[in-house]
């Protein structure tokens, strides 16, 4: 092999997966075998496995997994087919509500509905007045409607996107073989959105699987893997290190099984037609048309609700953290006063991270895209590690490793601006490499011809052509990493306290007109973001996924 | 010496080998294209004189200079690709001056350089235009544009009319001929179109797994072909049976060739008798009799399959006008004439006839 500029971000490019990945991980799949002494011991992982407490909390996640998952694709799909396949007025703006869902922090959603449904929340207290009773939302229940609008966006991206490349000629020629409306929905649409259904329901459940802020927030006692995980290592008194490591492998074994089944299904049973009949979208008439506008309004309102909510309340008057009739904005005012550096932390750290993935992203999917070998196909899938890291035990797993010398990290910015990064990266890499491979190669060959070294036509013409999906990656990941709360809240010391930490923890102070305001001053950082995203590379809400 | 020079060039992948010794020279303001099937070696030997892939072993010369010694970016060779390899995000003006830049050219001089050749490619009009909504004719003609105007030594073009539809590849087959001659250049054009070829070339060398079959003129190539690969490649073959008919045919019209394994006879050399009159054959043709099997019009021609002792056959009829037609089933007499016969050793060289 020859050493040159490839061979060296090659080595770069391992030396950071170590560095960032393995060791920590490796730690952590470790440190479940210690116990606090420092000996050697399978108990934490027989008390994982005997247990009631863990047995309850692993069966729980699978629960509300699934349960977000299904109650993803029941939505999801719904509002696919109507959007896809019917004429609904203002579908712009209801795809627009599914972005807002998904850009949304993770605890809004919780924190909106229990103002709207919780012991003393407004719908219900409404209802109580007519002599309606209904439970209040915490519990598995609450949980599951929060994944089901929080994620349903991941189903229905996937979905349309597939719905609208089902050739139209298809469903003709099995009308014309006299199938039966509903035969053909069963036997050929179905079948061709499939794998697009099970890759949304999948990210779903992974999602769900990893969410932390929701049932923390509205479990009441419904505990998961995340929150014990959370809860084992940030106790006050007796914090249990190496049993929440134990439950982070347990977390990491769940989720890698469904990103690689989610990774086989999306490369399984892909059909690739030719479109020269675009599928049409039918007008609908009378009731059925009420009908798939209520279902697809609905539906688009519920998901965006948490933001709504929380826009409401950032403007609504409060006397200290107790909210007066009327509106204001105190919430705001007290965000300037005294929020001013949690605000800066989240923006240093965001573009910090994100400068570094744009830069290493681009590099190392160059290298991907480009220099195929066995070494770079490893790097392929080395670069899937992080997909199946659950944010909170990427944070254990960096305090584990980072907390003393030789790289004593521990409470610097530093440790969360690596944390989101090398979260992120993985998404920089593949958005590179994939433009990559659809730019020829003889673009390239054209400018050697005309006389540019190959370095000079790699900076002519190839960066030019990669430049707006490479900016428009940086917007998507500035998103997430602005969003990021799991890593960040076990990895946070005072110093470096970042806005979703602080929502979080104002809504545990019962603060929520601050933390209504900090979290709309979010969701417009992340809006303007996805709005210079579409504009870099036009409108394709795909990319968000 | 010729101008370019290719000896013994051989380029070997993993597992097989794409160029077996080919040596070829092309003059000065020659119009040499190669031809084959996919896979036979020609864009490897393009790429090769371009130097995106290095040789295994062989020599390029270039007016006498040592191209494999020198990187691709300073060969001074202008390229046409099949994806034309227009780059979107410059203009139609920045694609063709994109090469004069790493060359120093004053912003007076690039001007006036990239209008004549714009002019030469009949896209004047459209100089401001981003290429991306432009028509794939369009496209390639920036392509040529940007290849000329650095006056370049050689002149490649890798299938530049492929992906057109017919139409326009033969309207555009007609430019770059005439521009090659305006601008007097050395071009290698690679195609696997055997009328391309024979319509644009001075010279052709067809090519087969990796080896030249035979480097000629357009007339050399058809109507002399050296290997049976050649003959069937360019043109059509009517394959004659080893049969007792055959053999009488033979010594009707005295020919010989003792290492022959086939005969053939191009559809087009085949002439149809009327069938009613029974007009002898004189020595210099030898007449089979047949029945139609199919008749085809496309037009200007029509061909006609006939079954006969020599096996199935097809002739050609030019300018059928609009009384041929022929019946399936009808009998059918063609005549062969004796100059018309081909025949090939086992080897599929071309065997010298005798007699």
């Amino acid at each position: 092999m020859r050493w040159n500029f490839w061979t060296l971000v090659a080595a770069f490019t391992w030396g950071l997966l170590l560095l960032l990945l393995f060791l920590p991980v490796g730690s952590v799949l470790l440190g479940g075998f210690y116990d606090a002494q420092g000996d050697a011991t399978f108990a934490n992982y027989q008390r994982l496995l005997t247990e009631p407490r863990f047995q309850r909390a692993f069966l729980n996640t699978l629960v509300v997994g699934f349960g977000g998952m299904f109650g993803a694709l029941l939505l999801g799909s719904i509002m696919a087919f109507c959007l896809s396949r019917f004429e609904i007025r203002g579908s712009r703006f209801v795809s627009l509500m599914a972005i807002l869902a998904l850009v949304s922090p993770p605890f809004i959603g919780a924190y909106s509905w229990i103002v709207l449904f919780g012991a003393n929340g407004l719908v219900r207290r409404g209802l109580r007045d007519v002599g309606v009773s209904i439970p209040p939302i915490y519990g598995l229940a609450g949980i599951l409607m929060v994944f089901a609008f929080k994620f349903y966006p991941y189903v229905y991206l996937m979905v349309s996107g597939a719905l609208g490349n089902v050739n139209r000629s298809l469903e003709e020629a099995a009308e014309s073989l006299g199938l039966t409306p509903w035969q053909r929905v069963r036997k050929i649409s179905f079948p061709l959105v499939f794998p697009a259904l099970s890759a949304g329901g999948l990210l779903a459940l992974i999602h769900a699987i990893a969410d932390f802020g929701t049932p923390q927030l509205l479990g009441r006692g419904y505990n998961v893997l995340a929150t014990e995980a959370y809860t084992l290592y940030s106790a006050e008194v007796g914090s249990n290190m190496s049993m929440a490591t134990a439950i982070s492998v347990a977390l990491i074994l769940l989720s890698m099984i469904f990103v690689l089944l989610q990774r086989y299904l999306s490369r399984r049973n892909v059909y690739h037609g030719n479109l020269i009949n675009k599928p049409v979208k039918i007008r609908l008439s009378g009731w059925r048309n009420a009908l798939a506008h209520a279902a697809v309004y609905l539906i688009g309102f519920c998901g965006a609700l948490p933001v709504i909510i929380s826009a409401i309340y950032s403007f609504r008057k409060t006397r200290g953290p107790v909210f007066q009739p009327g509106f204001g904005l105190q919430s705001y005012e007290r965000i300037l006063y005294n929020l001013g550096d949690v605000v800066r932390n989240s923006l240093v750290f965001s573009v910090s991270a994100v400068a570094l993935i744009v830069a290493a992203g681009t590099l190392i999917g160059v290298l991907v895209a480009r220099r195929t070998n066995l070494n770079t196909s490893l790097l392929d899938g080395a670069f899937m590690i992080p997909y199946v890291m659950p944010g909170i035990v990427i944070g254990i797993a960096y305090v584990s490793v980072f907390n003393g010398p030789p790289l004593a990290l521990t409470g610097t910015a530093l440790i969360i601006v690596l944390s989101i990064f090398i979260r992120r990266l993985p998404y920089a890499v593949r958005t590179t490499s994939t433009a990559l491979r659809q730019i020829s190669p003889s673009l390239e060959e054209a400018a050697i011809s005309l006389g540019y070294s190959p370095f000079r036509s790699f900076l002519k013409v190839t960066v030019p052509l990669i430049l707006p999906g490479v900016i428009a990656g940086a917007m998507l990941s500035f998103v997430t990493a602005i969003n990021e709360l799991s890593s960040s809240l076990v990895l946070y010391v005072g110093r470096t306290i970042t806005m979703p930490v602080r929502i979080y923890q104002l809504i545990l102070d019962g603060d929520f007109g601050t933390a209504a305001a900090l979290s709309s001053l979010l969701l417009v950082i992340s809006g303007i973001a996805v709005y210079a995203a579409f504009r870099f590379m036009g409108r394709d809400e795909r990319s968000l996924l | 010496m010729a101008y370019l020079d290719v000896v013994r060039a051989r380029k070997e992948f993993a597992g097989f080998t794409a160029l077996q010794d080919v040596s070829l020279n092309v003059e000065r303001g020659e119009f040499f294209t190669l031809l084959g099937p996919s896979g036979c070696g020609k864009t490897t030997l393009l790429r090769a004189l371009a130097g995106f892939n290095d040789l295994t072993s062989g020599e390029i010369r270039l007016d006498g200079e040592d191209l494999r010694r020198i990187p691709p970016h300073k060969r001074d060779i202008g390229m046409v690709f099949q994806d034309y390899a227009v780059f979107p995000h410059l203009s139609v003006f920045d694609n063709v001056a994109f090469g004069l830049k790493p060359r120093k050219v004053a912003p007076a001089e690039i001007r006036a350089r990239v209008g004549e050749a714009l002019e030469k490619v009949r896209l004047g009009h459209l100089a401001e235009r981003l290429p991306a909504a432009m028509s794939g004719g369009q496209q390639q003609r920036i392509g040529i544009a940007r290849a000329i105007v650095i006056r370049p030594r050689l002149l490649l073009m890798d299938e530049p009319l492929s992906n057109l539809d017919a139409k326009l590849r033969v309207e555009l087959r007609e430019e770059i001929r005439a521009l090659q001659k305006q601008i007097d250049i050395a071009a290698i054009y690679v195609t696997h179109d055997q009328e391309e070829a024979l319509a644009i070339s001075d010279r052709i060398c067809v090519m087969n797994a990796g080896r030249i079959e035979q480097i000629g003129t357009p007339q050399e190539i058809y109507g002399d072909p050296q290997t049976r690969f050649v003959a069937e490649f360019v043109g059509t073959l009517n394959r004659l049976e080893p049969s007792p008919a055959l053999e009488s045919d033979l010594s009707h019209l005295g020919l010989k060739a003792p290492r022959a394994t086939l005969w053939a006879v191009r559809p087009e050399r085949l002439r149809l008798l009327p069938p009613q009159e029974a007009e002898e054959a004189s020595e210099k043709e030898a007449v089979v009799l047949g029945r139609v099997e199919q008749f085809t019009y496309l037009g200007r021609e029509a061909h006609v399959r006939l079954a006969t002792d020599l096996g199935p056959l097809v002739a050609q009829i030019a300018d059928p006008g609009l009384i041929a037609a022929f019946a399936p089933g009808e009998a059918a007499r063609a005549a062969i004439p004796r100059d018309a016969l081909m025949a090939f050793d086992a080897a599929g060289a071309r065997v010298k006839l005798e007699g």
